[in-house]
């Protein structure tokens, strides 16, 4: 049942303040539990009965059905947040390559000339992309 | 199918409705309105269990855990005097725009 707390906690987690999104997670768990339950007792094996619980449930935008009024809201609040956490993350990005290359090029000689924080760059760019397609998500 | 837009307006009236005639759990009401509607709506049960817990937190309907006839435990919901209060405002407005459409639409709406 792991499985349905864990699905359920993935589709509200970008909306909602902790304390309402604490009990709505309670709720629709309970819920879907006691599908599964039905649906084990109608003769479903459970892993099946959670696979189709879970397939039939609906998406983020069906929970911000039930709140009409506030799913725009919500939805605002959840780009803000995602916004912040990618501009954040480009500055993060600078800072560290920016640091990369002012140690690489200030003891160059001890390098022996090898331009490594080229590495950091491009290796770093997954924090700023995953924030950005993240930021993505939430804006569609 | 009908459009989800049109309906959603209403699926607190109808929510409430059905608890007015007997409590029930979640997935029961939903198989409820699916049936009732004969498959005519089908309320996305991330929606109508959202919906529960807005209705529960106005105390429109509360909740209690109950022994289901044959198999364990469930939660009920049960509507609240404040709740059928809130569905007899309904249930006047809905009249109020069934008069509106059926003066304008005229013999063009049953």
């Amino acid at each position: 049942m792991n499985k349905i707390k864990k699905f359920v906690s993935n589709i509200l987690k970008d909306y909602f303040n902790e304390q309402d999104k604490r009990e709505l997670i309670e709720m629709l768990t309970r819920s879907l539990e006691e599908k599964v339950e039905d649906l084990v007792e109608q003769g479903t094996p459970v892993e099946k009965a959670i696979d189709i619980s879970i397939q039939e449930f609906g998406s983020t935008a069906d929970v911000l059905d039930a709140f009409p009024g506030k799913s725009t809201e919500f939805r605002q609040n959840a780009m803000r947040k995602r916004r912040s956490q990618f501009v954040f993350s480009l500055f993060g990005y600078g800072v560290i390559v920016g640091l990369a290359l002012l140690i690489n090029f200030w003891f160059r000689d001890f390098f022996g000339g090898f331009l490594w924080f080229g590495i950091i760059a491009i290796g770093m760019l997954f924090w700023p992309g995953t924030m950005y397609f993240l930021y993505r998500i939430v804006k569609k | 199918m009908i459009s989800s837009d049109i309906i959603r307006g209403h699926i607190d009236t109808i929510v409430l409705k059905l608890l007015m005639e007997r409590d029930m759990y979640g997935y029961e009401l939903a198989g409820e309105i699916k049936t009732r509607t004969t498959n005519k709506f089908e309320i996305k049960e991330a929606t109508l269990y959202s919906v529960l817990q807005r209705l529960e937190s106005k105390e429109l309907i509360s909740s209690y855990t109950g022994e289901k006839t044959h198999g364990g435990q469930r939660r009920y919901y049960q509507i609240t005097p404040l709740g059928k209060a809130y569905y007899r405002e309904m249930i006047a407005e809905w009249q109020v725009l069934n008069d509106i459409m059926t003066a304008i639409m005229g013999s063009d709406i049953r």
